[in-house]
């Protein structure tokens, strides 16, 4: 239970610790609750699932369950683990880290995640994803550059979205007579009553995602956010979409993964051309990695709909090195955008003669994020796209374009900024905590790269439950 | 020390290097920095020697596994077998030579110690791509390669003129590599569909159990997606256009990598999957074929190039060409022999031409050289002797190993034997064109060059004498049995005892009145070429033009028969056409303006129903009932879509 109340805590005593020591605070709170997920880690027993809270007495066939498996613990431990690595990122920007509002707006979102992936009722999910809403649309709208309408159009997309979700749970629980996913997964439906189901909770996640055609409130929403805004959403809110596909839109509606398999993954791979076409020619460099996220997630989307256990062990390898990536490349735009007051990359020219230090880290992040050996998405996605070839040969082959296109984007992304005859006369290289993040980025980075079995370990036998359910119904 | 942890130390020592060099090497003085990264290339050199003395059986090595998978595990393992432990000893031995060398070429760089941790890491990721036990470990060798090559052309990146030009040429090679990334990639993947592993033992088992059909179209499949594979790496049409662009790196980095080493990993790749190409004939067809044309296209090109380096980079896609046309010839071992002999003398030109460059104050035109042979006699002398060889002159290393392939070429048809014949011609032609207008005559370049024109120092000598000794020696490693009666034929028996697959090939060896033949007539023809060029650049002291001065055929070679102009407007063109054009299209009118639209909608008609309800109705409830319109119109079009 400490896992979910000390992020509930610490947003409280935000608003009440001084302003000079709220950054410090910040930075300790968010290391004592990753202390917490590492410990939950270690005490973890593999293939044991772990209840948190319990209680079955409430109205309406309503349950209050919360809980892990080892795919829920790999996503909590993601979530506290990253948000102090995005705490340490913003520790100079002080528009925002020595702010308290800030600082408790961040923990609310911490417990919305941790209660998303812990949650293990359908209604109770659901509440947990709207609730993450409240705190990053706050982020973005009192801290952020966006204007009313840029926020708007993420605000209402990801709310028509979620009401979707929410019709789909209250069809299910109404035949299950209950909520709790127990019940929820023991329901049989027809095909096509599955079909209404999952497209249900397929828009809310497509949307989160994004899929293409549904990304389009993406780009300008991750411009406009201040830094830490952009990385809470790329890096963990949309995570909750990849892991609400896996564990609740397929295993509650098996039947109609048939239907829409077909359309999610064809979807998926167009976004993956898609978005890295419009990577090749983009001038802002901040809209250029959202864009790149497009790419990156819709390859994972296309493995999660192919639903073996291979291609979910990729996909959640894959997960976790995206946000990684993520908080990398968009720490490195904000590191160009705030020095040098602005996102076009023909206005960056030769940084790295002016900042070598940056040069290198940023090249490390760069060759991260187009998958070299011994980074963590060499081996992602060679297990997804094999995965994919194994399951289409069409499907494999497009979707790993992704290789060519992603080095095309990626450095030209780097070489314009970077090399060439500097064109700015200075430029403050690295700061202490910016070194620090991308020091630990590439141990997690490479140590993934070298031994992912270890996620594969942790998730593996949650999968093979979810399969067995998933076979069970789809056999039948 | 057994041969599996001997091998181990061999990848360690350049790992070890380039760690110890990117981290301290800024601090440490450039004669450190240096003798470190060669110590931990040439150690190994003398590891993989005694392997080599004492290896009489294939050696696996099983690391660790990185991933299990259901039906597969990604297994890091090393295999030792003859042909990795010549591929080894090549990679390290011209390496150690490449290093020292490097020692004098980049003395003063601010980025020297950067320059030999990349180096370093480089060998390392070579080493990996030979010695790995499976298409995966070798996948993992062939990225990381690729990325060392990359940092290394565009190494100097804030160049003052050249910066971008540099990084550009990095990045065209990365990305024309990465093309061919993409075919060894679905090659692994169809590998795996079929034999369910990447383990090279494993696959040639299961070839024996499984009796798979010739030329079944899943062998074809991987076989062509392999040799796509290939082709990147070893810059064959339509993939060779990064290679001359590779030039903008160091010239230690043209010799190394863009000669004697990684380009050769196509060929290593197709020799290991030989079995594999065996079952392809149709496969093998292609190949021959892309072979045969890329040497004669690039040494077409070679003709008029006016740029040193240009000239070298051209000529060994020409000589990879003709690589090729042996491998699909199925004569693996003759490949590999010239694979060998061509690292010899091309590193030496290289490095040469690199010893030319340096004295000449970086200048690289040809036209703007001339008589540096009263100047620098040591360079002259080896860059002679490398000339030599490549042209294929009598009893030097590329007069045996061209021979084999031409030997192979006049069994299969005459026409090919032919095309082989003008192939190995032009070769000698651009060569001499070259040499004689670098060393002879007057000197054509600046007058506060040629003050300044001097003899490289022996740091960069040595090694040029050492590489010029084994171009001349080097035919000896597979002598013609009618030349020596015992121990010929060596390399060929070597790598046919030692290399999985190939002990089934046995290569046919013509008669002896035909090679001797072809051998005869091959070295009149390269006689009358040297005669001729000295005739044409020397005794009528005749200077080749400026580039723009070119007309006719001259004009289409200095144009590099316009493939990079023919790239841009195919592909090039069109993606950035999309990316600038169509998709921005699409996406701001079409999707966002949509999207827009319907937002629009939601706010008016809410605005509209809050008037009539009087705020009864929450706005929450409207989006509600709109997201069930929304979806059953979804669905109405879905399904009816989907009962087509």
């Amino acid at each position: 239970m400490e896992l979910l109340i000390i992020t509930v805590v610490l947003g409280l005593i935000s608003f009440f610790v001084p302003r000079n020591s709220i950054k410090l605070f910040g930075l300790a709170g968010s290391f004592v609750s990753a202390a917490i997920a590492l410990i939950h880690l270690i005490n973890f027993e593999t293939g044991s699932s772990v209840s948190i809270f319990e209680t079955t007495e409430m109205p309406f066939g309503l349950t209050f369950q919360i809980g892990y498996d080892g795919l829920g613990l790999m996503m909590i431990a993601l979530t506290n683990l990253i948000v102090p690595i995005i705490l340490l990122s913003n520790y100079n920007n002080s528009a925002t880290s020595e702010n308290r509002v800030f600082h408790a707006l961040v923990f609310f979102m911490q417990f919305g995640l941790l209660g998303v992936f812990t949650a293990a009722d359908g209604i109770l999910f659901y509440i947990f994803w709207e609730f993450t809403l409240i705190p990053v649309f706050l982020i973005l709208y009192w801290f952020g550059k966006g204007t009313n309408k840029v926020l708007l159009k993420f605000f209402i997309y990801t709310l028509v979205g979620s009401l979707a979700m929410l019709l789909s749970f209250i069809a299910l629980g109404l035949k299950a007579n209950s909520f709790a996913y127990s019940d929820l997964l023991a329901v049989h439906l027809p095909a096509k009553e599955a079909c209404w189901i999952i497209s249900g909770f397929l828009l809310a996640f497509a949307i989160k995602i994004p899929l293409f055609p549904f990304h389009t409130w993406q780009p300008d929403t991750y411009t406009t956010a201040p830094m830490s805004g952009t990385m809470l959403l790329s890096a963990l809110m949309l995570k909750m979409a990849l892991f609400g596909m896996m564990k609740w839109m397929i295993p509650l509606a098996p039947e109609g993964v048939a239907e829409i398999k077909w359309l999610v993954i064809s979807l998926s791979v167009i976004g993956i051309i898609y978005a890295a076409i419009i990577c090749i020619k983009q001038q802002d460099i901040k809209r250029l990695f959202a864009y790149a996220s497009i790419s990156h997630l819709g390859l994972i989307a296309a493995g999660i709909m192919v639903f073996t256990k291979n291609a979910l062990v990729g996909a959640s390898v894959q997960i976790v090195n995206h946000s990684l990536i993520a908080i990398g490349l968009f720490l490195v735009a904000d590191i160009l955008e705030s020095r040098l007051k602005t996102r076009e990359l023909s206005h960056m020219q030769g940084t790295a003669t002016l900042a070598p230090k940056f040069g290198f880290w940023f090249a490390v992040i760069a060759f991260a994020s187009v998958s070299v050996p011994f980074t963590a998405g060499f081996i992602g996605e060679f297990t997804l796209l094999k995965e994919l070839t194994k399951f289409h040969f069409a499907v494999g082959l497009l979707s790993a374009t992704t290789l060519v296109f992603g080095a095309v984007y990626t450095l030209r992304a780097y070489q314009l900024s970077m090399f060439g005859a500097p064109k700015n006369e200075s430029f403050e290289d690295l700061r202490w905590n910016e070194i620090l993040v991308f020091i630990l980025l590439t141990i997690a980075i490479v140590g993934i790269g070298l031994f992912p079995q270890f996620i594969a370990d942790l998730v593996g036998p949650s999968l093979d439950k979810l399969i067995i359910i998933f076979n069970e119904t789809t056999t039948h | 020390m057994g041969t599996e942890t001997l091998i181990l130390l061999v990848l360690l020592f350049p790992l070890i290097g380039g760690i110890l060099n990117g981290t301290i090497g800024k601090n440490l003085s450039e004669t450190v920095v240096g003798t470190i990264g060669t110590l931990m290339v040439a150690i190994p050199f003398v590891i993989s020697f005694s392997i080599f003395l004492s290896l009489d059986s294939v050696v696996n090595v099983p690391l660790f596994s990185l991933l299990k998978l259901t039906d597969f595990s990604l297994n890091a393992g090393l295999q030792v077998d003859a042909l990795a432990i010549w591929m080894t000893m090549i990679i390290t031995g011209i390496g150690s030579l490449i290093h020292i060398f490097s020692m004098g070429y980049m003395k003063g760089d601010p980025g020297f110690y950067k320059f030999f941790t990349y180096l370093n890491l480089f060998i390392f990721s070579m080493l990996i791509l030979v010695l790995g036990s499976s298409y995966f470990m070798l996948f993992f060798g062939w990225e990381g390669v690729g990325i060392c090559s990359y940092l290394l052309i565009g190494f100097h990146y804030n160049d003052k003129e050249k910066g971008l030009l540099n990084t550009l040429a990095a990045r065209k090679a990365f990305v024309m590599n990465r093309i061919g990334d993409l075919g060894l990639l679905i090659g692994c993947f169809l590998l795996i569909n079929l034999f369910g592993s990447l383990e090279f033992s494993v696959i040639a088992e299961k070839m024996k159990s499984l009796s798979i059909a010739t030329d079944s179209v899943a062998i074809i499949g991987i076989t062509l997606c392999l040799f796509i594979a290939a082709t990147g790496k070893s810059a064959q049409i339509p993939l060779f256009t990064w290679l001359p662009d590779a030039m903008a790196g160091p010239t230690p980095v043209s010799a190394l990598i863009h000669a004697a080493t990684m380009v050769t990993a196509g060929i290593y790749l197709v020799v290991r999957s030989n079995f594999l190409f065996e079952l392809a004939p149709y496969t093998q067809h292609i190949i021959l074929y892309i072979g045969l044309a890329t040497s004669l296209v690039a040494a077409f090109i070679a003709m008029r190039q006016n740029d040193i380096k240009k000239v070298l980079a051209y000529s060994t896609v020409s000589q990879l060409g003709l690589m090729f046309v042996a491998l699909g010839l199925g004569s693996y071992t003759v490949a590999i022999f010239h694979v060998t002999t061509h690292a010899f003398f091309k590193a030496l030109l290289f490095l040469g031409s690199g010893s030319i460059i340096h004295a000449n104050h970086h200048e690289q035109d040809i036209t703007k050289m001339g008589g540096l042979k009263k100047y620098m006699p040591v360079t002259h002398l080896v860059f002679l002797l490398g000339t030599l060889a490549i042209a294929g002159f009598p009893l030097l290393s590329g007069f045996f190993s061209k021979d084999e392939i031409l030997a192979a070429g006049f069994v299969h048809s005459p026409v090919i034997f032919s095309l082989l014949i003008l192939s190995a011609s032009l070769t000698a032609i651009y060569m001499f064109r070259m040499y004689f207008l670098v060393f002879f005559g007057q000197f054509r370049g600046d007058h506060h060059t040629q003050e300044h024109l001097h003899e490289s120092p022996s740091v960069m000598t040595l090694p040029l004498i050492v590489l010029a000794i084994f171009s001349v020696l080097g035919g000896a490693l597979n002598l013609p049995d009618f030349i020596v009666s015992n121990g010929s034929h060596w390399l060929d028996h070597f790598l046919n005892h030692g290399t999985f697959g190939l002990d089934k090939i046995h290569p046919h060896h013509i008669e002896t009145s035909s090679a001797v033949g072809i051998m005869i007539g091959t070295s009149i023809i390269t006689f009358l070429i040297i005669g001729i060029s000295y005739w044409m650049y020397v005794s009528k002291q005749k200077v080749t033009k400026e580039e723009h001065d070119f007309t006719g055929w001259e004009k289409l070679s200095s144009k590099k028969l316009y493939f990079d102009e023919i790239y841009n407007a195919l592909f090039v063109k069109s993606v950035e056409w999309k990316a600038s054009k169509v998709l921005p299209f699409v996406e701001n009118r079409i999707l966002v303006k949509g999207i827009g639209l319907l937002t629009q909608v939601i706010s008016f008609s809410g605005s509209q129903i809050r008037k009539i309800q009087t705020g009864i109705l929450s706005s929450y409830f409207f989006w509600m009932i709109l997201g069930i319109v929304g979806l059953i119109s979804y669905y109405l079009i879905y399904f009816k879509l989907w009962n087509f």
